[in-house]
């Protein structure tokens, strides 16, 4: 094992640190995730307990598909702040050629970034999806409540959804070298060319090779379209995989292309 | 300090070449530091002082020619020879939200568990330890810059790379960063500085290269760069009397009329008191004699002026 393997633990601890103490970035991730689950809970539990005969339980299947769906979107949203942050944010401060002076390779400065902001921004995921999953079960009433199993693979897709555009994310701003811009078109491609190419049925297949088509379509099918955005396209396990390994192998390599060739 | 290799001059050009399309910021550039001194790399801004530290650093790859630092090609050997180098590049840049130990820790953790071991002590050395855990963006840019030499000393750095050092700095803030290079050079380190500042090189460095233009003019140490010149103010009743009488002296290399007071540039200090009785001899009255040693200012202004005029 080379030296610059075994120092890759303390860039990740210090790429953790960075994100750690920024106050405002660990306000904005908990509001995004752990935050927007608690505030429809409470808002939902409210409405129950106010109109039971029109408002149904805050639990089950069904509002679990919901959660999950909720935790995908915003937290799309929060991997685009945080994933931006790690992969343009020693630029922006200027302390990039810092690093770079060390003697250090790009490559292992760049790679470092990724499971740390991974670390940082998956337990608050985690903890939202946690809670999403404890009010389903525990508030579930006369509703069926989700079992063990639909409850892990749920869990296992909502993490899979937010980790996903957290990769992308960090390669995008690696490759505007911009924490702004990257937000921007880690949002848009989401929330808004995603859905769009995917209610276009003439486009055919060229529609399973958007990454929010493909893991929706691993929505488990217990949960019906609850937590679906757009339509149901069907794929295969290993066409998923195909696509998003793809996706994020490309934007990765390309990125880090980019930060080694380009000047300090 | 343990050194990584013998050899006598830890930076090293030749060739040296960084062109922005059709324009040559740094051309042909062949520079030599000596182990162990306070280098100053001084020209005008604009005259690819930056780019060369660039260079030098991996931070820009050169158009051609080769580099050595600490006797190791670099960018072949870069991860070895910048093991040991410090630099600052421009202004020194931190993570504002950090604390300054916290932004030390991130540097060294791309360093290494030596590095690391070194935080506490490089803050000491730059009297930052009170202020270690707050926020660098409460820091005044005087204690930037002894943050951006604690940084540096994570390294225990053997060469010490620091550009445009003393911009903004107030005179206190000067003083004391002339303070750490001396300490530095003492202690067997090398100091590249780059600078547009003549004065703060001549009072800094002892060891010079003067740029312009993209070119290394002059290289060489500070005493020999101004030392080949002398110069004698002469005032007198009867300047343009003096003045030819001093032209026609073998010793005496130019002789400027500033209007009240003749500059002689002479090669040879000890030729003042024949000068003075040339001049009296010639009948000229000679109210003040005055030796002076060139300073470096007009010795970059001569070697300047004098490209300007072959241009």
């Amino acid at each position: 094992m080379t030296a610059h393997a075994l120092s890759m633990p303390r860039l990740v601890s210090a790429d953790i640190l960075k994100l750690r103490k920024n106050r405002s970035l660990a306000a904005v991730t908990a509001l995004l995730t752990i935050g927007a689950v608690a505030i429809t809970v409470t808002i939902m539990e409210i409405m129950h307990v106010v109109n039971p005969a029109k408002h149904g339980p805050v639990g089950g299947v069904n509002n679990l598909g919901h959660f999950a769906s909720l935790i995908g979107l915003l937290g799309a949203a929060a991997a685009a702040i945080v994933g931006s942050r790690v992969g343009a944010g020693d630029k922006d401060a200027g302390v990039y050629r810092d690093l770079v002076v060390t003697g250090r390779s790009r490559t292992s400065l760049y790679l470092s970034r990724i499971p740390g902001g991974a670390a940082f921004l998956l337990p608050f995921v985690a903890a939202a999806y946690a809670l999403a999953a404890v009010t389903s079960t525990a508030l579930s009433g006369s509703l069926p409540a989700p079992d063990a199993r639909l409850l892990a693979v749920t869990g296992l897709w909502t993490v899979l959804d937010v980790a996903f555009f957290y990769v992308l994310s960090v390669a995008v701003a690696a490759l505007l070298g911009s924490r702004s811009y990257a937000i921007g078109v880690v949002l848009a491609f989401r929330l808004a060319i995603t859905p769009v190419v995917a209610s276009i049925s003439a486009l055919g297949i060229v529609r399973e090779l958007m990454p929010s088509v493909a893991i929706e379509s691993l929505v488990p099918t217990a949960l019906g379209d609850s937590a679906r955005m757009g339509p149901h396209i069907p794929m295969s396990t290993g066409a998923v995989a195909g696509v998003l390994v793809a996706w994020a192998l490309v934007a990765v390599a390309l990125a880090g292309w980019r930060d080694v060739s380009r000047d300090a | 300090m343990q050194t990584t290799s013998i050899s006598p001059h830890v930076v090293e050009t030749t060739g040296l070449t960084k062109r922005f399309g059709d324009r040559t910021v740094v051309r042909d550039v062949e520079l030599r530091v000596p182990r162990g001194s306070a280098f100053g790399y001084l020209g005008p801004n604009g005259a690819g002082k930056t780019t060369l530290i660039r260079m030098l650093l991996g931070l820009t790859p050169a158009t051609s020619g080769s580099m050595r630092l600490l006797g190791l090609p670099v960018p072949a050997e870069r991860a070895r020879a910048l093991a040991r180098v410090g630099a600052i590049v421009e202004e020194p840049r931190f993570h504002g939200h950090l604390s300054g130990r916290d932004n030390l820790r991130v540097v060294a953790a791309a360093r290494g568990p030596e590095a690391a071991a070194r935080i506490d002590a490089s803050l000491e050395r730059v009297g930052l330890a009170a202020r270690a855990d707050d926020r660098v963006k409460t820091y005044s840019l005087g204690m930037k810059q002894r943050l951006g030499i604690a940084r540096c000393l994570l390294a225990d750095p053997e060469l010490l790379i620091l550009d445009e050092p003393m911009n903004g700095l107030d005179p206190a803030g000067i003083l004391e960063f002339r303070g750490f290079v001396r300490s530095f050079v003492e202690e067997g380190r090398t100091i590249v500085l780059s600078s547009h500042l003549l004065d703060e090189v001549e009072r800094t460095c002892d060891h010079v290269a003067i740029v312009d233009g993209g070119t290394i003019v002059a290289q060489g140490s500070i005493d020999e760069l101004r030392g080949s010149g002398h110069v004698v103010f002469v005032e007198t009743d009867d300047r343009e009397r003096a003045r030819s009488v001093l032209a026609a002296s073998s010793a005496v290399e130019r002789v400027v009329d500033d209007g009240s007071v003749l500059a002689v540039s002479v090669l040879d200090p000890h030729v003042v008191a024949d000068l003075n009785r040339r001049l009296v001899e010639a009948g000229v009255a000679v109210r003040r004699l005055e030796p002076q040693q060139a300073s470096l200012e007009q010795r970059f202004l001569e070697i300047t002026t004098r490209l300007e005029n072959a241009a």
